[in-house]
Order: C-alpha cells, then sequence, then structure tokens
C-alpha cells in the first residue's frame, strides 16, 4: 500500500521536475531578438566572423527542442554549460556559491524554531493574555515587512547607530572561523528568519490551543502536575508534527527567499550570482541558477510531503 | 443603493477598531496614489511637487533638504520631493496590486469555476499546469521571466504579476466550487432543468466570490511587498520613475546623508501591508462564519 503511495509520488516528481525544467529553459528562451545579441559584448557585433564561429559553437540554430534535451541531457550529468560572459561553467558557479546560501537558509530556520516554539506554546498557554496579544500584534507586522527592509533597518540600527557588527560582507568559516562566519551571518539569517518565526509562532501557537483541551491535559492536571510540567511534557510533543513539517517545508522557500537578501548584505551566496546575471543578461547562468533553485524547492517540498506521510498514519491510509 | 450604504454602514460599525483604522488607511493610500496621478489626466499642475525636479541644479535649494513647509517630508540627496515620489511610487503598488487581483478574481475565479464544476480531463489539465506555475518559488520565477526584457514599464510590469498570479486563484475557486457544488440548492437547480451555464454563473460564482475577495485582499499585500523586492533589485519599474522599492534602493546608497528617501516609503509600504493583511483575515473570519451557515 505505502510503496503504491511512494511509486505515484516519485512519478508525479519527475513529471514536475520535467515541466519546470522545460518552462525554466522556454522563459529565457522566449528573448526578444537574436540569442547571439545578448552573448556578444557590445561592439562585437562588427565581427561577422567571430558571429558565425560562436553560432556554430554553440550550436544556436539548432531548432529549440533539440536544444532544450541537449541542455537537460548535460545537466543531469552535472554541466550546465558555462557562462558566455565570464567562461565560468555553471555548475562551478553554483559549488562555490550554495554553502552561502544554505548556511542562510540553515541558520534562519534554526532562529525561527527557536524563537517560535517558546512563543507559540506561551501564547497558547496564557491565550487571550498580555503575552498572547502581544505576539499576535508582533507575528502580524513580521509578516508584513519585507524581508529586505528588515535587513536595511537591521543595517542601520547595530552598524550605523551602534556599531555592532560588520554591514555587509562574508567571512568564510575556513579564513576566520566560526565566530567571525556567525558576525556576518546573523543579521541577514534574522532578516530572513522573520517571516517564518511569525508563521510558525502562530500555527505553534492554534495547534496547542487545540491540543491543551484534550482530556489527557485535563487528567494530567487532576494528578497535580505542574503546569510548565504538562506544557513541555505532554502538550508540546503532538504539537512538534505541525512544528517539523512546517519548518521543513519552509526550508525550500527559505533557499528562493535568500537571493534578496543575500543582496542586501552583499554576500556572495547563489541569489547574487542569479542577480548579477539577469544584469549581466547571462543566459546560461540564469538558467542554470533557475533550474538548480527550482529543483531543490520542488524536491524538499516532496520530501516533506512524504515525511507527513510517514509521520501521520491518517495520511499515510488515504 | 441606499441600501448598499447602509449596509456597508453596518459592516463598518461592526469591525474591531485595528481593522476600521486599517481601512482607513486603505482607503487615504488609494486616494493619494489616484491624486498623485491627476495632473496626468487633466494636464493641470496639482499643489503637489513634480516628483522629477531637481531644485538643487537651478540653485534653488540644497541637495538633502529636511521636512519644511516646501518639502513636507524632506528631499533625497537629488533634492528631490520625497513626498511627490512617496505618492507616484503608491500608484505603482496599487496598479500592480490592482492587476493582480482584477485578473486573479475575473479570469482565476472563472477558470476555477467552470473545471471545478464542470470536472473531466479539462479540470485535470488545468490543475497539472498550474502545478508546474507553482512549482517555482515564486520570486525566482519572476527574476527570470523580467531578466530577458531590456525595458520595464509599469504595463509590462503589471502584466506579468497579473498572470502570475491566476493559478492561486484558480485552485481557490476550484476548491470552493467543489464545496458549494454538491450542495442542495445546486442539486435543485439542477432538478429543474437549469443549463448548466446557467448553473455556473448564478448558483456557483456568486457565491464563491466572498472568499476570493477576502484571499484578494491578503494576496494584494504580499503582491505589494513582492514587488517592492523586485523594485529594490532595479528589476521592476525602471527609475527615474519612483517606486517604493526603488526608492529604498536608491536611499540605501545614500543611508549616511538621508535615511527619509527609505523611512517613508518602508513605512508606507508595510502600514499597507499590514492593513491589507487585517482586513483580509477579518473578512476571512467573516467568510467563514458565512459559509458554515449557508
Amino acid at each position: 500500500m505505502f510503496g503504491k503511495v511512494l511509486a505515484a509520488k516519485t512519478v508525479r516528481l519527475i513529471a514536475t521536475l520535467f515541466a519546470v525544467s522545460l518552462l525554466t529553459f522556454l522563459l529565457v528562451e522566449q528573448l526578444p531578438g537574436d540569442p547571439i545579441l545578448a552573448i556578444l559584448p557590445p561592439g562585437g557585433l562588427d565581427d561577422l566572423e567571430n558571429i558565425e564561429r560562436i553560432r556554430k559553437e554553440l550550436r544556436l540554430d539548432d531548432p529549440v527542442f533539440t536544444r532544450y534535451f541537449r541542455w537537460v541531457g548535460n545537466a543531469l550529468q552535472g554541466d550546465l554549460g558555462k557562462s558566455y560572459i565570464t567562461d565560468q561553467p555553471v555548475a562551478d558557479a553554483i559549488k562555490d556559491r550554495i554553502p552561502v546560501t544554505m548556511e542562510l537558509a540553515l541558520l534562519a530556520t534554526l532562529i525561527a524554531a527557536l524563537l517560535a516554539i517558546p512563543i507559540g506554546a506561551l501564547s497558547a498557554y496564557r491565550e487571550g493574555g498580555y503575552f498572547d496579544r502581544a505576539m499576535s500584534a508582533f507575528t502580524t507586522a513580521a509578516l508584513s515587512i519585507p524581508g529586505f527592509l528588515a535587513g536595511i533597518f537591521f543595517i542601520w540600527l547595530f552598524t550605523l547607530k551602534f556599531n555592532w557588527l560588520p554591514s555587509t560582507g562574508w567571512n568564510r568559516i575556513s579564513d576566520k572561523g566560526l565566530f567571525a562566519n556567525l558576525q556576518t551571518a546573523i543579521l541577514p539569517a534574522a532578516s530572513l528568519a522573520l517571516a517564518p518565526l511569525a508563521i510558525n509562532a502562530r500555527l505553534i501557537r492554534a495547534d496547542m490551543i487545540g491540543t491543551l483541551k484534550e482530556d489527557y491535559i485535563l487528567s494530567a492536571k487532576a494528578k497535580g502536575l505542574r503546569d510548565r510540567y504538562i506544557l513541555m511534557r505532554h502538550a508540546l510533543r503532538p504539537s512538534s508534527l505541525t512544528a517539523i513539517t512546517v519548518f521543513a517545508l519552509q526550508l525550500g522557500g527559505l533557499i528562493g527567499g535568500t537571493v534578496v537578501i543575500e543582496t542586501v548584505f552583499a554576500l556572495p551566496g547563489l541569489g547574487t550570482r542569479l542577480i548579477s546575471g539577469i544584469y549581466q543578461r547571462d543566459v546560461m547562468m540564469i538558467q542554470g541558477i533557475t533550474l538548480f533553485i527550482a529543483t531543490v524547492y520542488v524536491v524538499v517540498n516532496a520530501l516533506v510531503d512524504l515525511l507527513y506521510a510517514i509521520l501521520d498514519p491518517r495520511i499515510r491510509r488515504q | 443603493m441606499r441600501r448598499l450604504v447602509r449596509r456597508f454602514g453596518n459592516a463598518f460599525t461592526a469591525m474591531p477598531l485595528v481593522v476600521k483604522v486599517a481601512l482607513l488607511w486603505l482607503i487615504f493610500i488609494v486616494a493619494a496614489a489616484i491624486y498623485s496621478r491627476l495632473d496626468r489626466l487633466f494636464g493641470q499642475a496639482l499643489p503637489l511637487q513634480d516628483p522629477f525636479y531637481q531644485p538643487f541644479l537651478f540653485g534653488e535649494a540644497l541637495p538633502v533638504e529636511g521636512p519644511s513647509s516646501s518639502h513636507l517630508l524632506g528631499t533625497d540627496v537629488l533634492s528631490r520631493d520625497n513626498l511627490a515620489r512617496l505618492l507616484h511610487g503608491g500608484w505603482v503598488s496599487l496598479i500592480v496590486a490592482g492587476t493582480v487581483v482584477i485578473f486573479g478574481v475575473a479570469f482565476g475565479g472563472f477558470i476555477g469555476a467552470f473545471v471545478g464544476y464542470t470536472r473531466g480531463k479539462a479540470e485535470t489539465v488545468t490543475m497539472a499546469a498550474l502545478d508546474v506555475i507553482l512549482a517555482f518559488p515564486p520570486l525566482v520565477l519572476l527574476l527570470a521571466l523580467v531578466a530577458v526584457y531590456k525595458v520595464r514599464n509599469l504595463t509590462m510590469i503589471a502584466l506579468v504579476f497579473g498572470v502570475l498570479g491566476i493559478p492561486t486563484y484558480v485552485r481557490i475557486a476550484r476548491a470552493s466550487t467543489l464545496g458549494i457544488a454538491g450542495r442542495e440548492f445546486v442539486q435543485a437547480a439542477e432538478a429543474i432543468g437549469t443549463k448548466r451555464t446557467a448553473i455556473l454563473f448564478r448558483e456557483i460564482i456568486p457565491n464563491i466570490l466572498p472568499a476570493l475577495f477576502a484571499y484578494a485582499l491578503i494576496n494584494a499585500g504580499y503582491v505589494i511587498v513582492v514587488e517592492g523586492t523586485l523594485s529594490y533589485l532595479g528589476l521592476s519599474v525602471q527609475i527615474p520613475e519612483p517606486t517604493w522599492g526603488n526608492m529604498i534602493n536608491e536611499g540605501r546608497r545614500d543611508i549616511r546623508q538621508t535615511i527619509l528617501p527609505i523611512f517613508w516609503p518602508g513605512l508606507f509600504l508595510t502600514l499597507t501591508v499590514v492593513s491589507l493583511n487585517l482586513v483580509g483575515d477579518w473578512l476571512q473570519q467573516r467568510v467563514a462564519v458565512r459559509s458554515s451557515a449557508l
């Protein structure tokens, strides 16, 4: 039974990835005019021989679908082509940049989890109280402030006003150690964490309010257990299922969300490379990075879907 | 007409105070954005500064000025009036969000109701196609899409946002339609031989609209954030045309000289999104109550 679900989900995943790659390819192919115009540096258009040579080399005269299948075939072997502008292989650029993006996404998830669980639990425990209402206002605000604005605010506050942290740039762990690395990572991760923090705190609160009404909580109270013990031991455990899934689900979204935050803090991540590729109209780079991010996003979402099915027997049976 | 006004009045008094304030802010921001463009409609100068005029180039002002009677919200480092730029930027957000909502409710709502009511192959194909678009992180899809255009004006940006916004509306419309299509009043209409098109337009669509509008408000806030983000990256409507996002981008460079060109659009952006979320949440709760009583 479960094998059938797994097989169906795998087929669906492969179909989605195929469609996503096709759309990514076509998006950039819709480029008005000859792709050669975007590839050549300004002034390179006078050299007709050069144009012919590049056209041959990249086989731009082949039909769109031939080129698509060649691109996807190579991508499956880890070759996303090379930038027309810097000559750097796209796969190398991704390998080079992904650690920064991953660290930001994971650190943001960690911050969101560490804060959302106590905030959600305490708000549920004192539903309607001062803390609950203050946190409700906070989550509404956190959900409405765009990440880039929060980032700029943090820079203004911690760098220009107090001068506690460096405003932009990145220290690699391997070069300068963990502490120097965290100094440059904490502000971007915090700006990235705001939205998931708010969503998770709300979800955990709603879930806990439901859990706290269960009979076994009442019986634990009747046994005379302390509130804190009940909250931590009896109530948080069933709600942690919800928490785990939403955290995992947001990880995929965060990889997309780092794009703008990396730009605000000028970090050498995947997002800044995508943006600079867009500014330079670096077609291969845009296609490659977009495909990579979309693939991670789709695969993470599929895994979470599966994880959920494994963890929750009710869904497994459907 | 009078009944409509009274109904709106009743709904307004029933709102919690925060929601009232939020609604008033939204009305203010829409009015202000429209006001900033009136001169283009009537060709007549308004008591609002020109957002492109740089008086310091003509020796009429200092590069940066704080708030004063001539520049109520101060100027940026190019001595352009912050207030005028702020309101003009509001127009961009308003048009983009408005286009997404109109496209979403009109096209998305219709497609969703249609495939949800008729089911069959059309439904399978439509939903599969939409899943592909929804499989992308939204900002990344937008970036890849706008990346290829050399010229980006308001019409083009609004259209791109409008089209990409449709899929979620289709999903919501379809889900609500599935819930309604089996109800007694639809069965009754089918039993007396009403045409299916008539059922679609008279029974289904009017009943899914409230849910769509409630979502539209929250979605509009999200769209304003995404447009702001794209503008901040310099990939939405191009400068010198002011948008809230590109004001913040330009202000970021000059943050050591003046914070005002960041502060005002940041404040307006956040307040507008908070307001849309508050009113949207409130409406969504009302809709949930109403549909459970239906």
